[in-house]
C-alpha cells in the first residue's frame, strides 16, 4: 500500500497548495464571512494535516479524505458562483489568482488520486503480483 | 467494497461534523432569519397582488419595500397617487437631479399625488431605501 | 478490492482485524490532531494583530460605529436609541481612549431635526478626542444633506467631505449618498478633491477612507456599491496601504483588491439580510437573544512602522 512515491508526494503538495490558498484567504478577510470563514479554516487545517500524513504514506482512508477535501472545496466554489453558499456569492475567477490556483490544485489532487488508484488496481490484478 | 463504502461514509460524517462544530455561532444568524420575516410571503406574492388590484390605474401602492406596480403607463394629464402601506416611511423622488417627483416623507397610510402633464418616462426611487426603484411612462 | 490486501491479518467477522483498526485509528487521530493544530496556527496568524496593538502605547487607535438609525420603529429593533446608547457605553468602557470615534452614516432614520439633535447629544458623551461622521442616505432623505451639514458639517468642504491626519495616517471622509440614485455616487467635485488631497503624499503614507455606502461592489443589485468609486481608488493605487471602512450594509464583510482592503461594518440598530438571500434588503427580525450577535462596534489600531491597520470587530455586549 506504499503506492507510487512521486505520485503520493505530488498529491500531498497539491493538497497543501489548496490548504495554503484557503488559509491565506482566511487571514485576509474571509474569516468574517459567516459559515464560509470557519469552513475555510477547517479546509486549510484539514488540507495541511492530510498532506503531511499522505507524504508519510497513509492508508487508503487518507486518500479518501484528500479526495473529500478537494471535492468539498470545488463544490463550495461551484455553489458560491451559482446559488450562493449560505448567502455568500462571488463571481468568476475572483479573487485572482487565488481562485484559479486553488481550482487547479484541487483538480490535480483528484486526478493524481484517481490515477494512482487505477495503477494500484492494475498492479494487483496482474497475476504475478498476487502472492 | 462494502468496507470502503463504510469507511467513506464514516469519514464524510466526521468531516461534516467537524465543519459543523467549527461554525455553530456563525451559522446561527444565517439560518435564523427565515423563521421570522412576516413581510416575506407578501413580497414573493406581489405579482399576484398586482393582478388582484388592477381596478384603479394611476394608483401605486408602496408595500413590502417595493412600488407596486413597478412600471405604470398612463395618458398625459393623469394623476398618479402613491400610498404607503408599509410600517416604515418611504418617499417618492425622481432619480437624479431635476426630476418633478419630490414627495415628503410618507408615513404609513399617507399619500402623494402628481399630475403628469408632459409625456415621457419618469424614473423614481425612495430616498430612504434607494434600492426601491420604479418608473412611470406617460403617453400622449 | 483494496481491502483485500490486509487478508494476511485474518479479517474478523466485521471485516477488519484489530491491528488494522488500531492502525486506522492512529492515522485518523493524527489527522484530527494535525487539523486542529493547523487551524489554530492559521487563526492565530489572522487574529493577534488587534490584541497586540492594545499593549502598544504608541499605537493609533480609533473606533468606528455605524447605522444607528435613531428614530427607526419596527420589530427588527424596538429600541434603537437604547442600542446606540449601549454601543456608546461600550466605547467608553474600552481600556484606552480612542483618538476619535467615526460614525459612518445613517445616524438618523428619517433626518428630522429632532433625530439629529438626539444623535449629536448622545455622541457628545463619548470619551474620545473627537467625534466624526459621514452622512448616510437616511441622513439626507429630502434636502440633499442640508440638515445633516447644519449639525455635523463644520469644517467640511463641498457636500460634507474632508480629510485629516493623525499620527502619520491620512484619513479621507467621503460623501456618496446624495445623488438620488440606486448606487452610491461621489461626483466630479469630490473625485477632484480626492485627487488633489493625496497628490503630494508619499506613497508609504497609510490611507484610510471612510464612506457610508461601500466603495466596492458588494451587491450592486441592492445598491451596495458606488458607481464612480474606481476613479477615486485609482488615485490611491500608488499607496502601499489603503483601508476603506464603510457602513450601510449592516453586516461584516471584508475584501481585498490589490493594495486596498475594504471592511463593511455592522450596525448598532438592526441587521439586514446577506446579499441575495431575500428579495430586498429589508430589516431582519431575529429571534429574541440573537440581535446582539448581529450588531457591534469596530476597533481599529495602527502601529507606526506596520504596513496596515488592525481591524477588530466586537459584538454589542
Amino acid at each position: 500500500m506504499t503506492g507510487n512515491l512521486p505520485m503520493r508526494l505530488g498529491t500531498a503538495a497539491c493538497l497543501a497548495v489548496s490548504g495554503y490558498v484557503h488559509a491565506e484567504l482566511y487571514v485576509h478577510g474571509y474569516r468574517v464571512i459567516p459559515f464560509v470563514g470557519p469552513a475555510f479554516l477547517v479546509q486549510a487545517g484539514g488540507s495541511f494535516a492530510i498532506a503531511v500524513l499522505l507524504a508519510l504514506g497513509g492508508p487508503v482512508l487518507l486518500r479518501l479524505a484528500a479526495a473529500g477535501l478537494a471535492l468539498g472545496a470545488l463544490g463550495g466554489f461551484a455553489v458560491s458562483r451559482t446559488v450562493g453558499l449560505f448567502g455568500f456569492t462571488e463571481h468568476g475567477l475572483q479573487p485572482a489568482p487565488e481562485a484559479l490556483v486553488s481550482l487547479l490544485a484541487e483538480a490535480a489532487v483528484l486526478v493524481l488520486l484517481g490515477v494512482s488508484h487505477l495503477l494500484a488496481r492494475r498492479r494487483r490484478e496482474t497475476p504475478g503480483a498476487v502472492a | 467494497m462494502t468496507k470502503i463504502l463504510g469507511t467513506t461514509a464514516l469519514l464524510i460524517a466526521v468531516a461534516l461534523g467537524l465543519t459543523a462544530c467549527g461554525a455553530p455561532r456563525a451559522a446561527a444568524p444565517a439560518t435564523a432569519p427565515p423563521a421570522s420575516m412576516p413581510g416575506m410571503s407578501g413580497m414573493t406574492a406581489s405579482p399576484p397582488g398586482q393582478a388582484a388590484a388592477p381596478a384603479t390605474p394611476g394608483v401605486v401602492s408602496i408595500k413590502d419595500f417595493a412600488f407596486a406596480p413597478g412600471d405604470v403607463t398612463v395618458k398625459a394629464g393623469t394623476t398618479v397617487t402613491w400610498r404607503n402601506e408599509d410600517q416604515d416611511p418611504h418617499t417618492v423622488t425622481s432619480t437624479g437631479n431635476g426630476g418633478p417627483l419630490r414627495s415628503p416623507t410618507l408615513n404609513k397610510g399617507e399619500t402623494y399625488r402628481y399630475v403628469f402633464a408632459a409625456p415621457g418616462r419618469y424614473e423614481y426611487l425612495c430616498t430612504i431605501h434607494p434600492f426601491m426603484t420604479a418608473t412611470v411612462t406617460v403617453t400622449p | 478490492m483494496t481491502a483485500r490486501e490486509g487478508a494476511a491479518d485474518e479479517p474478523g467477522p466485521e471485516g477488519m482485524t484489530r491491528r488494522q483498526l488500531l492502525r486506522h485509528t492512529a492515522w485518523f487521530g493524527a489527522a484530527v490532531v494535525l487539523t486542529v493544530a493547523g487551524g489554530e496556527v492559521v487563526s492565530h496568524i489572522a487574529g493577534p494583530s488587534g490584541a497586540a496593538a492594545d499593549d502598544d502605547p504608541h499605537a493609533l487607535r480609533f473606533v468606528q460605529i455605524s447605522d444607528s438609525h435613531l428614530g427607526f420603529k419596527g420589530s427588527a429593533n424596538t429600541a434603537v436609541e437604547e442600542s446606540f446608547s449601549h454601543a456608546l457605553g461600550q466605547i467608553n468602557a474600552l481600556p484606552y481612549r480612542p483618538a476619535f470615534v467615526m460614525h459612518t452614516g445613517d445616524l438618523t432614520h428619517l433626518a428630522t431635526p429632532a433625530q439629529f439633535d438626539q444623535v449629536r447629544q448622545m455622541m457628545s458623551g463619548l470619551r474620545t478626542g473627537q467625534v466624526l461622521t459621514v452622512p448616510g442616505e437616511h441622513d439626507s432623505i429630502d434636502d440633499t444633506g442640508q440638515k445633516y451639514r447644519e449639525v455635523f458639517g463644520a469644517g467640511t468642504a463641498g457636500d460634507g467631505w474632508y480629510s485629516f491626519d493623525v499620527q502619520g495616517v491620512h484619513f479621507i471622509s467621503l460623501v456618496n449618498t446624495l445623488s438620488l440614485e440606486k448606487l452610491g455616487h461621489l461626483g466630479n467635485d469630490q473625485l477632484e478633491f480626492v485627487r488633489k488631497d493625496v497628490a503630494k503624499l508619499p506613497a508609504d503614507t497609510p490611507i484610510v477612507v471612510f464612506s457610508h455606502i461601500p466603495l466596492f461592489a458588494m451587491y450592486p443589485a441592492w445598491g451596495w456599491g458606488t458607481d464612480d468609486a474606481t476613479q477615486a481608488l485609482s488615485y490611491l493605487r500608488r499607496f502601499s496601504s489603503v483601508t476603506c471602512l464603510n457602513g450601510h450594509v449592516h453586516q461584516l464583510f471584508t475584501k481585498t483588491e490589490g493594495n486596498v482592503t475594504f471592511h463593511s461594518a455592522t450596525t448598532t440598530a438592526y441587521p439586514l439580510p446577506q446579499p441575495g438571500t431575500r428579495p430586498a434588503p429589508t430589516p431582519v427580525t431575529l429571534p429574541a437573544g440573537k440581535l446582539g450577535e448581529a450588531r457591534g462596534i469596530r476597533e481599529v489600531a495602527y502601529r507606526p512602522g506596520n504596513p496596515g491597520l488592525a481591524v477588530k470587530d466586537v459584538r454589542l455586549a
